[in-house]
């Protein structure tokens, strides 16, 4: 690898530091607001069209909403200006545990081992999951 | 392998200032632009590494391009107008295949996947590159050019040229080109397409400059107005780490792997269509599409009740 290589490899790094801030001060995007019951039906009907899934339950900052359909649950967090959404079998995730006040879904799943939902009081809002 | 012309590197600062401009407008409500400063410095890291990642296979992949121009089967002059005009196509059509084979199979989906892994579609998207690309071997795919006849700085440069053309088409605030352009050439409109992943418009316009190859081969879908484009993935990723965008599916092919139970599973986690398992038991874009084609079915056999998208639907 050439110095010159090396020089261009930092001008590109300082390049995109700076761009990166210009975007974060430009505030295009916005966070979506927090999550109501009808908000998070009409989420998780955008993400999971053929699923019948019952009054969601909302995370404390609602940012999250956890809602079951049949023998899966069905989730849904606030990613930047968006949601991401997963499906789980119901079992497991009324049984995650609450870590530091949030539940925590452990997934199989490499581009999202892991979902974290505000609990308001610390306990599993599912009344099955340990807490810690 | 850089050819001495690069267009890749010459483009670079006009792909700075397009990307500001873009931002610029989109804060003046001039343009429709969705950027987010985190998913933003993924794309333009994914591109930083993408180059750095490309450096270090550089070396192979100059070698293996060279050997088969030594062994060519024809002598193509780089002077020439029509081998110009022929590697254009000739690479085009390459690069739809490299393309389609990059979405539909996942070995190369695992390496591709990270360009498409942003919720946002805008020009820093189109610097959200593979890391893994060179691991992945799709280069070979470009070897029967050099074989053929066609000088490997020659290949680079057309390389450098579609890469650069395919930046542009990476906006919102274009809408829709004149027809005579829509009907010919990959523009943002058929790309947004490409980047959805509303069913309808899952695995369609793998176009490079050209979308005839699209319309030729079956895998074109235009732009609905009616059904605004979705971006990202089927399973978005849980966070803006730049590693998982670049690992994840790797990560998940060796997962799968520890546990297969026989040499066909093994073949169908590797080199089967994204989504594939076994039991069926998770989605490839097939299964997507069927699901999606049911509903619309029953949605216009109810035709009271069903949405304008679904009253008009041809599936």
């Amino acid at each position: 690898m050439s110095w010159a290589f090396l020089l261009q490899t930092l001008a590109s790094a300082a390049a995109i530091a700076i761009l990166v801030g210009f975007t974060a001060w430009a505030r295009i995007s916005r966070p979506p607001p927090k999550l109501d019951a009808a908000g998070a039906l009409r989420v998780l009907a955008d993400e999971f069209p053929d699923a019948s899934p019952a009054t969601p339950w909302i995370a404390a900052d609602g940012a999250g909403a956890v809602a079951r359909s049949g023998d899966e649950a069905l989730m849904i967090f606030r990613l930047g200006d968006g949601f991401v959404a997963r499906a789980a079998p119901w079992a497991r995730v009324a049984a995650s545990p609450v870590v530091a006040g949030r539940l925590t879904v452990r997934l199989d799943d490499p581009g999202a081992p892991r979902i974290r939902l505000l609990t308001g009081d610390g306990a599993s809002p599912f009344g099955e999951g340990p807490a810690s | 392998m850089k050819a001495a012309f690069d267009p890749v590197t010459l483009a670079t600062p006009f792909f700075i200032v397009a990307i500001v401009l873009e931002i610029v407008l989109a804060r003046l409500g001039r343009a429709r632009a969705a950027y987010e400063a985190k998913d933003t410095a993924v794309s333009l890291l994914m591109g930083l590494g993408s180059t750095v990642a490309g450096v270090l296979t550089a070396g192979a992949v100059f070698a293996a391009t060279l050997w088969a121009h030594q062994h060519r089967l024809f002598d193509i002059p780089m002077t020439a107008a029509w081998a110009w005009v022929a590697i254009f196509f000739l690479e085009d059509l390459t690069y739809y295949w490299f393309h389609r084979l990059s979405h539909e199979r996942r070995f190369w989906w695992a390496s591709h996947v990270n360009h498409h892994s942003s919720q946002h579609y805008n020009l820093s998207t189109a610097l959200r590159q593979t890391w893994t690309g060179g691991v992945a071997g799709t280069w070979l795919l470009w070897l029967p050019l050099a074989f053929l006849g066609f000088p490997p700085a020659m290949i680079a440069i057309e390389k450098g040229i579609s890469l650069v053309y395919q930046f542009w088409i990476h906006t919102e605030t274009i809408r829709r080109l004149p027809a005579p352009i829509e009907a010919v050439f990959n523009t943002p409109s058929h790309h947004r397409v490409h980047h959805a992943r509303n069913p309808r418009y899952l695995d369609k316009n793998y176009a490079g400059i050209l979308i005839i190859w699209d319309r030729l081969f079956g895998t074109f879908e235009p732009e609905r107005d009616d059904e605004p484009c979705r971006y990202g993935i089927v399973k978005n990723l849980g966070d803006f780490n730049v590693l998982r965008a670049a690992f994840h599916e790797w990560i998940g092919i060796g997962a799968d792997l520890l546990r297969v139970r026989s040499p066909r599973e093994a073949l169908g986690y590797l080199f089967g269509p994204p989504g594939w398992s076994p039991d069926g038991s998770r989605e490839t874009s097939a299964m997507i599409k069927a699901r999606w084609r049911a509903r619309m079915r029953e949605k216009a056999a109810k035709p009271a009740e069903a949405d304008p998208a679904a009253a008009s639907e041809t599936v």
